[in-house]
């Protein structure tokens, strides 16, 4: 294992403000300049810091709420940190249940934009694109727009691509809970061959077993915290306390 | 920091290749999904044309000459900016699902579209010198100057991109922008000298093509395009001028703003 850093995450937080009656517009900010919004502010994630290194699997364990898709989507540059700062070498890729595709676009067109934004070339994804097709058992809805897909078939196409384009550093959110037992068992094989190895993998999942068996680290998550990010063990060990 | 931007863009090999990709994709959602295609992209100038032809030139008599032309080149301009302006206000709502799950740059997602109503400008361009030059009875031919019209286009496209930015970033916190700028646009139409003569615009609004950037654009453009002379260099600096700034505010606000829109819209 190389010791270059992956991502490295100083002093990070995220808060997220909630205002009950949305001031959207100019209009309405202008009516109620001098009646401000009743806000909430919710913590999501509180101050972390944490340094994940190339080619390491971490597992991101915790109770529902507690911060873990706050904490991936902070980490992937998705949303910004409101303190400190996170520095990501690589191109990142998120993924769970809500996948990034766009409805209007047929799975062809999928698949290069996808693949584009992965940091792949177009000759690259040419050559991987059967393989893609294949791996999800979409063929014949090649030049379907996404949105007539069945939620079933999106997230097998959003996993294809993820596993055979994949960016340099991946947040798997869930993905276990995809497709029908053969597609799992697919899924779980393409784990335990080669694919992880030289990609950085963030690992959130309810499954103790998939995170004992995949991560080097793992860290838990309580309160918008990181309780404890070091072995793997300990960290299912607190999970499974917390959770009785 | 805007070197940053351009460093990091050429970096990665695969960005041009990328931005011509969702280029060539956002083309074609906008003009193949209807069965006229691409012809849509010149029926809308030419229906303008010819409502603005019998107004301005049957019932008022201006009496521009080539004042088809004159209309062609100056709505193409101007539509290429309604588009890139107005049509872009909601782009990071519509194109989430680019920048959601990854940490791709923002700012490729506008250029990308810029791109794609370029390619409806270039056809309409194509369309107008073949206009020009075949059909319009007063027209006085073509000569290397045309060259500056993609000087004067660039200077368009940065403008656009620059105000495209500002106003789908004020979109993450004002909703009601759209509307607001629809306004301002129709306004700014009746102040740019789309259909007037040139002289009567200037009588009327003195200097005012140095306040207008897109009056400056279309004066020009008509400038090289059909007058066989060289572009009002004081006006182009001006009008460079004003795409420059408008499009460091606009990256500005993109870093500001923009960088909240994953979790705002």
């Amino acid at each position: 294992m190389k010791n270059e850093v992956a991502i490295l995450a100083k002093d990070i937080s995220k808060t997220f403000r909630i205002s009950e009656d949305s001031h959207n517009t100019v209009k309405h900010r202008l009516f109620n300049l001098f009646n401000p919004p009743r806000r909430k502010d919710v913590p999501a994630l509180k101050i972390t810091s944490l340094e994940i290194k190339k080619g390491e699997c971490i597992g991101l364990i915790g109770r529902n709420g507690c911060g873990k898709t706050t904490l991936t989507k902070v980490l992937a540059g998705v949303y910004p940190t409101d303190t400190g700062f996170v520095k990501i070498h690589g191109s990142t890729m998120l993924m769970n249940l809500g996948v990034g595709m766009s409805h209007e676009l047929t799975a062809r067109e999928n698949i290069y934009v996808s693949g584009s934004v992965l940091g792949l070339k177009i000759k690259e994804i040419d050559k991987l694109f059967d393989q893609i097709v294949d791996f999800a058992e979409i063929q014949g809805f090649l030049d379907t727009k996404v949105k007539f897909f069945s939620s079933g078939m999106m997230a097998r196409l959003a996993f294809s691509i993820a596993v055979n384009a994949g960016a340099d550093i991946m947040f798997l959110d869930e993905i276990f809970a995809v497709g029908d037992m053969k597609f799992q068992e697919k899924a779980i094989k393409v784990f335990e061959s080669s694919w992880i190895e030289g990609k950085t993998v963030i690992l959130v999942s309810h499954g103790m077993e998939t995170i004992r068996r995949y991560c080097n680290r793992a860290a838990f998550m309580k309160n918008g915290q990181i309780e404890f990010f070091g072995e793997t063990e300990k960290a299912i060990e607190l999970y499974t306390t917390d959770n009785q | 920091m805007i070197l940053k931007i351009v460093n990091d863009w050429f970096k990665r090999s695969n960005k041009i290749e990328r931005l011509w990709l969702l280029a060539k994709i956002e083309f074609k959602l906008r003009y193949y999904e209807n069965k006229l295609g691409l012809l849509w992209a010149l029926i809308k100038p030419l229906l303008d044309i010819a409502i603005y032809y019998v107004v301005f030139q049957i019932v008022l008599k201006q009496n521009i000459p080539a004042f088809a032309s004159y209309l062609f080149i100056g709505l193409i301009l101007w539509n290429f900016f309604v588009e890139s302006t107005a049509g872009t206000i909601q782009i990071l709502s519509v194109k989430k699902y680019l920048y959601e799950y990854s940490n791709m740059n923002k700012l490729e997602i506008y250029i990308s579209t810029l791109f794609s109503n370029s390619i409806g400008f270039f056809f309409n361009l194509l369309m107008f010198l073949l206009f020009y030059n075949f059909l319009e009875k007063q027209s006085i031919g073509t000569s290397i100057l045309n060259i500056w019209i993609i000087v004067i286009f660039l200077n368009l496209f940065v403008l656009s991109l620059g105000i495209s930015l500002i106003l789908s970033t004020i979109y993450i916190v004002a909703k009601d922008i759209t509307q607001i700028w629809m306004a301002f646009t129709s306004f700014l139409f009746f102040l740019s000298p789309i259909f007037y003569k040139l002289s009567t615009f200037k009588q009327a609004l003195p200097s005012f093509d140095y306040g207008n950037p897109i009056a400056g654009i279309i004066i020009n453009a008509r400038r090289v395009m059909m007058e066989k002379s060289q572009p009002d260099f004081r006006l182009l600096v001006f009008d460079i001028g004003y795409a420059v700034i408008l499009l460091l505010i606009g990256i500005f606000f993109l870093n500001r703003l923009g960088s909240k829109a994953a979790e705002k819209l």
